[in-house]
């Protein structure tokens, strides 16, 4: 059976040996007068045979190791489709390396920040010049974070056009145990921040999770209201910042 | 925002499992495949498709091209290491489950197959589809499906038969 050279048939105008005759037979794709002349050797030639059957035996081991692999099959992915204020402004991905770009309006978890008394009278998303600074000189990034000043910690997300021609950012930073999210504009040379919020729960940077009814999700909605474009690429941001917004 | 029907979304959902193992038989590492299958749902999500689209179909295509713009800006050498190290890591275990190494020298075998031949494979074994189903989904014709399919099975076969003969 390992000698290609025997039992070579040809059909429809394709040399085939045996081992494609079984192949088809297993799939139910010969025609009748194949599987019949099949099916009498197959009586009659323990080897053929025996073949047969370690083809069956892989097919049923392969089923069942994809039947174990896929069980748990899109469980979160599926409360990503469900989610009907959904906008994805980079796909995600491990193997991309540059992540994180996809956002979930109803996922974000983000309530607005009330930037008043009630408060600390240290406001982390005050636009200061570090954060003016890192917002325009920092490529986005998919994790990790670099250090403001003392106190905070930044990550630019992602950057994208908005409708009225202006560049934003969106943003986040890191402050004591807090974190905290944002988009800021580039307006005339200054950038301003648009909304900002802090985030409730976010366990994991691709993690989707519904918001609850009470969160305001100020940002998501902003970036939806206001971009025109998808998220850039990191390439074409590198150029961007390189060449001064 | 997506321009996915209700009925689209509720038809990928559908989808999902089906999806997983294409996408396993596309990378054959779990890790890449729930990638992929990440990637391949935001796209949908992203783009949407056709009111007229079958989802399946559409949604099979779109994971292949993924996949396929992916390999392409990989490390073909980085990969081919890691393979060879996955492949040499795969004949020492020590399971003591006849079923569980029986798994785990099919996992070996097909990551060892052609990918072409491994998304065929699967198309036609695992799924059940139609040599013509298959083609329609790879993309390829139904006499290149025959083709794949068959040789996915030989030497699958006897990579099995030789990796049991071996450690009998």
């Amino acid at each position: 059976m390992k000698d290609d050279s025997k039992n070579v048939v040809d059909m429809d105008g394709m040399r085939v040996d045996d081992d494609h005759l079984l192949s088809m037979y297993i799939d139910g794709e010969l025609d009748a007068e194949r599987t019949i002349s099949l099916a009498g050797r197959l009586k009659q030639e323990p080897a053929l045979r025996a073949r047969l059957s370690a083809m069956e035996n892989s097919d049923r081991l392969v089923k069942k190791l994809y039947a174990s692999q896929s069980a748990d099959a899109g469980q979160a992915l599926a409360a990503l489709i469900r989610s009907e204020n959904v906008a994805i402004f980079k796909p995600t991905a491990r193997w991309r390396e540059w992540a994180t770009g996809a956002i979930a309006a109803s996922v974000m978890a983000v309530v607005a920040l009330s930037l008043t008394s009630e408060q600390s009278t240290f406001n982390p998303m005050t636009m200061d010049v570090h954060l003016a600074q890192a917002l325009e000189h920092s490529p986005s990034r998919a994790s990790g974070w670099e250090q403001l000043d003392g106190a905070r910690d930044f990550r630019s997300v992602l950057t994208f056009p908005a409708a009225d021609g202006r560049w934003c950012r969106e943003f986040m930073l890191a402050h004591n145990e807090s974190h905290w999210r944002g988009v800021a504009c580039r307006d005339e040379g200054t950038w301003v921040n648009q909304v900002v919020g802090s985030e409730v729960f976010l366990e994991r940077e691709t993690q989707y999770r519904p918001a609850g009814a009470g969160d305001t999700e100020k940002v998501a909605r902003f970036i939806d209201e206001t971009a025109a474009d998808v998220a850039l690429g990191p390439q074409q941001e590198a150029a961007l910042i390189a060449s001064g917004w | 925002m997506s321009s996915l029907t209700a009925q689209q979304r509720q038809d990928l959902i559908d989808e999902l499992p089906r999806l997983k193992r294409f996408c396993l038989s596309l990378t054959s590492d779990p890790s890449d495949a729930d990638d992929l299958l990440q990637v391949t749902v935001e796209r949908l999500l992203e783009k949407g498709m056709p009111a007229d689209a079958h989802v399946a179909k559409w949604s099979h295509r779109v994971c292949r091209n993924l996949w396929i713009d992916e390999i392409r800006s990989r490390d073909v050498r980085t990969r081919y290491a890691q393979a060879e190290g996955a492949i040499e890591g795969a004949g020492t275990t020590t399971e003591n489950s006849d079923e569980s190494v029986q798994l785990d020298r099919v996992s070996a075998a097909m990551e060892r197959l052609p990918p072409e031949q491994r998304a065929a494979l699967v198309q036609v074994a695992v799924e059940g589809c139609s040599y013509a189903e298959a083609a329609a989904i790879l993309e390829v014709p139904i006499g290149t499906i025959m083709s794949r399919v068959a040789r996915a099975r030989k030497a699958l076969t006897e990579d099995l038969e030789w990796k049991a003969e071996r450690e009998a």
